[in-house]
């Protein structure tokens, strides 16, 4: 077994403090561990700022340290549930009022109030000084990041992303110090999940504020999570301390260390060696060979991701919809699924999900495996074998090769000539040059409403139509009507015919299977994953057997 | 002697304005930072404003030319991510690299030099293939195959190093010995082949039929003649002090100059990569110049043949 130097000083200057403290605070010595996570990264932009941070590994890193007033249930099916706000309530089809729970303590000792919830939500923050509330267009101060380093400038990307998440927010105002509420331009059902999203975390308005720079703040951000941060080195570590006034009950680790190993085969090392406790971003193929140890295990959890492959209708091979029909009826994806994710992930009802609740459309499915039809489809569409490109980017999403070669291998049954192109960036991948036709691409549902995946994604407004490789006019009907209608029958009626233009009629893409994340563990440790990339520490979900 | 220098510096500077040109305009031309640095998920008209904060929509001679203008200056522009200036991100990684690739190398001249040395005096022999055999092992098994079966042995089976990070001192031993053994396997069979080039030659003969003593034969006749092309690759390990770890500071997750260099580039974060040429450049440019310097002092003719011009 390793002594670590750390260790043996921690241990030695906890003997030496044991002895000089009184004899009542002996009773109450903290024999809380501290554990160990490797990641592949911590954050791919060097900030602990979500609204600048827009990845899984982000999501991941703050669900330690951030809170928002909604939460997601971490532990079941990401439902909505209560967070810093105890209750809220609708005023209006545009207002949304939230009772703040009293008590919560920041990480630098101050009260969350209905203060700190509007500094959260305001133009210094997260809009920009140039936010005009009147306009729909998103507006951008010409800053760079250098800039925000000497000063409080936001980098253009952070009112971006503040504008996607919160496109036609007028104000977040305090009626008392426990109540705020959020008033939107228009009347939207999507306010309570914008609220639970990520980016909509609150933080605290002194701490913002006495950071000298932006990045000091994206380095040290405070918020209310059961975890502070006490050590940031981009792509090497982030050391957490438990956030003793937590008001969720008592964090049961006392420090976490979450660690940058970028290759798999170390993180699994460095686990079987007893060097992590966690191991995250484990790929399937290397499940077995860790659960072999009778000392560790594997937890998988699907996440509120769907793996596509999309079209670009304007490429001569694509344009005849039937074309697209058949590629989606070539693809047997359950055999995908069984073969490469070892049965460890699954086929969804297309790109929804369940935590949709009212909004999900039952009995949707994707696209039945028939090739026979696939071959009917082409021969209808006077398909003649012409090259069709895929353009593939190397594993940027797990399996993505060896998918691609499977799904080549499906096409290629029912007369589909496609042929791989490889790309090595997302630029390439984008370029319209006559010659786009077939990509991979993934969806995630940030909120529990198809605005926040669908809409988002293959709307008006969407990067898919913003590229122009596809557009529908009643799509694009819809997600405008969409935004702006509250009656939730008329809302699914809307969505279900969504799915049906666009999954089917005239495909934009089609799912392939939901993504999964995987951590290997020690054993001993009793700890649940989340189906989701956040993991949660808290004193409920963490127990050493 | 000082034309010789001059020569060699001037040759040193357009190389280093060689590396630095090539390596921009291939770099701008092979990706886009604001969709890697932002996401590609990200909005598009954050992606327009973050290539115009960068001034990555000018056309590229003009970036050329606000860079080197700027380089010139001392500038060399600032990380696209954290918004820190590449220079300092590339210096403060520069000693944690150093940590491991210094007694590396000493493990190299060490074990590589000596091993070289003996194989060929006692050629043939059991010793000799030994030598070699365990010489062509190290040289050809790549770098991160080895970092593996060593983290495999010493971390995973035996519990006696740690197998990554760098938390305490032993994080180190595994990626030194790495770095050291592949390197004085090479070095081995350089030294091996010059010293039996040199042992062929017929001043050794001379020597030896003299009546010197074998052991003076090897000293004073044999090693600084075999010398000058062990010291080309000897001058071409200490250039790459700085650049030669990037796969073993990737397998040990070892926060050097090689990881910084691999995040850069995955990012298509310019600044920082260019940085990071730049100092490999230096540091192999430097390297270079003293082994010509070496050379000279090592071997007369050369000397003498620069001066009568």
């Amino acid at each position: 077994m390793l002594i670590h130097r750390r260790h043996f000083l921690a241990g030695t200057g906890a003997a030496a403090g044991a002895l000089a403290l009184p004899r009542f605070a002996i009773g109450q010595a903290d024999n809380r561990p501290t554990i160990t996570i490797a990641v592949q990264q911590i954050s791919n932009s060097a900030s602990l700022e979500p609204l600048r941070e827009q990845s899984n590994v982000g999501e991941r890193t703050f669900s330690f340290i951030y809170e928002g007033l909604i939460m997601r249930n971490l532990l079941s099916q990401m439902e909505t549930i209560p967070g810093l706000a105890e209750s809220w309530k609708r005023i209006d089809g545009r207002t949304v009022e939230l009772s703040l729970r009293k008590g919560v303590k920041f990480h630098n000792g101050d009260e969350m109030t209905a203060d700190d919830v509007v500094f959260t939500f305001s133009r210094e923050r997260m809009f920009g000084p140039d936010y005009d509330i009147g306009s729909s267009k998103t507006l951008f101060a010409n800053v760079l990041i250098r800039d925000s380093v000497e000063g409080k400038a936001l980098p253009p990307e952070v009112m971006a992303v503040a504008k996607r998440a919160w496109p036609a927010l007028e104000k977040v105002e305090a009626i008392d110090k426990y109540t705020v509420r959020f008033v939107n331009r228009t009347p939207d059902v999507t306010m309570e999940g914008r609220i639970a999203r990520y980016g909509s975390e609150i933080i605290s308005r002194r701490a913002y504020e006495e950071a000298k720079t932006w990045l000091d703040w994206a380095r040290k951000p405070v918020s209310t999570g059961p975890y502070k941060v006490r050590d940031f080195k981009p792509d090497q570590e982030l050391v957490l301390d438990a956030h003793e006034d937590y008001w969720n009950g008592r964090p049961p680790v006392k420090t976490v260390r979450i660690v940058v190993v970028p290759e798999v085969a170390s993180r699994i090392n460095g686990l079987l060696s007893g060097q992590f406790d966690f191991a995250c971003d484990m790929p399937p193929d290397q499940i077995p060979g860790i659960e072999k140890n009778a000392r560790f295990e594997v937890q998988g959890g699907l996440i509120a991701n769907h793996r596509l492959t999309v079209f670009d209708k304007n490429h001569a091979q694509l344009k005849d919809p039937r074309v697209r029909q058949a590629f989606t009826h070539a693809i047997d994806r359950q055999a995908i699924v069984d073969s490469l994710w070892a049965g460890r992930t699954r086929v969804p009802a297309g790109l929804q999900w369940e935590f949709y609740g009212p909004m999900f459309v039952e009995g949707w499915t994707v696209p039945e495996f028939n090739p026979q039809k696939a071959k009917d489809l082409l021969k209808q569409a006077g398909y003649k074998g012409d090259p069709i490109p895929y353009r593939l980017i190397s594993n940027y999403y797990t399996n993505q090769n060896s998918t691609a070669q499977v799904l080549l291998e499906m096409w290629r049954q029912v007369g589909l000539n496609v042929h791989i192109d490889m790309k090595e960036n997302w630029q390439q991948i984008f370029e319209n040059n006559g010659q786009r036709a077939v990509r991979d691409w993934s969806n995630s549902a940030p909120f529990t409403d198809p605005i926040s995946s669908i809409v988002n994604q293959h709307g008006p407004q969407g990067q898919q139509q913003q590229a122009q490789e596809w557009s529908n006019e009643e799509m694009n009907r819809l997600s405008i009507a969409m935004e702006t209608e509250t009656d939730m029958p008329k809302r699914k009626a809307m969505f279900k015919r969504m799915l049906e233009i666009c999954e089917r009629e005239d495909p934009a893409y089609t799912v392939l299977h939901q993504n999964a994340t995987f951590t290997a563990k020690r054993k001993d440790i009793k700890w649940k994953s989340a189906p989701a990339f956040a993991m949660d520490f808290r004193h409920y979900n963490f127990q050493r057997v | 002697m000082l034309s010789f220098i001059a020569s060699r510096l001037a040759r040193a500077a357009l190389t280093i304005v060689f590396v630095v040109t090539f390596a921009f305009v291939v770099l701008r031309l092979s990706g886009d930072p604001a969709m890697l640095i932002m996401s590609v998920d990200a909005p598009p008209e954050a992606i327009v404003a973050f290539r115009k904060a960068w001034g990555l929509d000018e056309p590229i001679w003009q970036q050329y030319l606000a860079y080197a203008a700027k380089a010139l200056t001392g500038d060399f522009g600032n990380s696209m991510r954290d918004g820190r200036p590449a220079i300092e991100l590339v210096l403060e990684r520069v000693p944690m690299t150093l940590a491991i690739t210094l007694p590396a190398f000493l493990i190299k001249i060490c074990l590589g030099i000596p091993a070289g040395i003996f194989a060929a005096l006692y050629r043939n022999s059991a010793l000799d293939r030994l030598t070699m055999m365990v010489s062509v092992a190290g040289f050809t098994v790549p770098s991160f195959v080895l970092a593996l079966v060593l983290v495999l042995v010493f971390s995973v089976q035996l519990g006696w190093l740690p197998s990554s990070g760098n938390d305490h001192w032993q994080s180190a031993i595994l990626p030194i010995i790495t770095l050291g053994l592949s390197g004085a396997a090479i070095l081995a069979r350089f030294t091996r082949s010059a010293m039996l080039e040199v042992l062929g030659q017929p001043y050794i003969r001379t020597a030896s039929a003299k009546g010197v003593p074998w052991h003076r034969v090897v000293r004073g006749h044999a090693l600084p003649n075999a010398a000058i092309p062990t010291v080309t690759i000897v001058g071409f390990m200490i250039g790459s002090l700085i650049a030669g770890a990037v796969v073993v500071e990737s397998v040990f997750a070892w926060p050097g100059v090689g990881r910084l260099l691999v995040s850069a580039v995955s990012n298509r974060d310019l600044a920082v990569v260019q940085a990071v040429l730049l100092a490999i450049a230096l540091s192999m440019v430097a390297a270079n110049l003293v082994v010509d310097i070496a050379y000279g002092w090592l071997d007369p003719r050369l000397r003498r043949g620069r001066a009568q011009h």
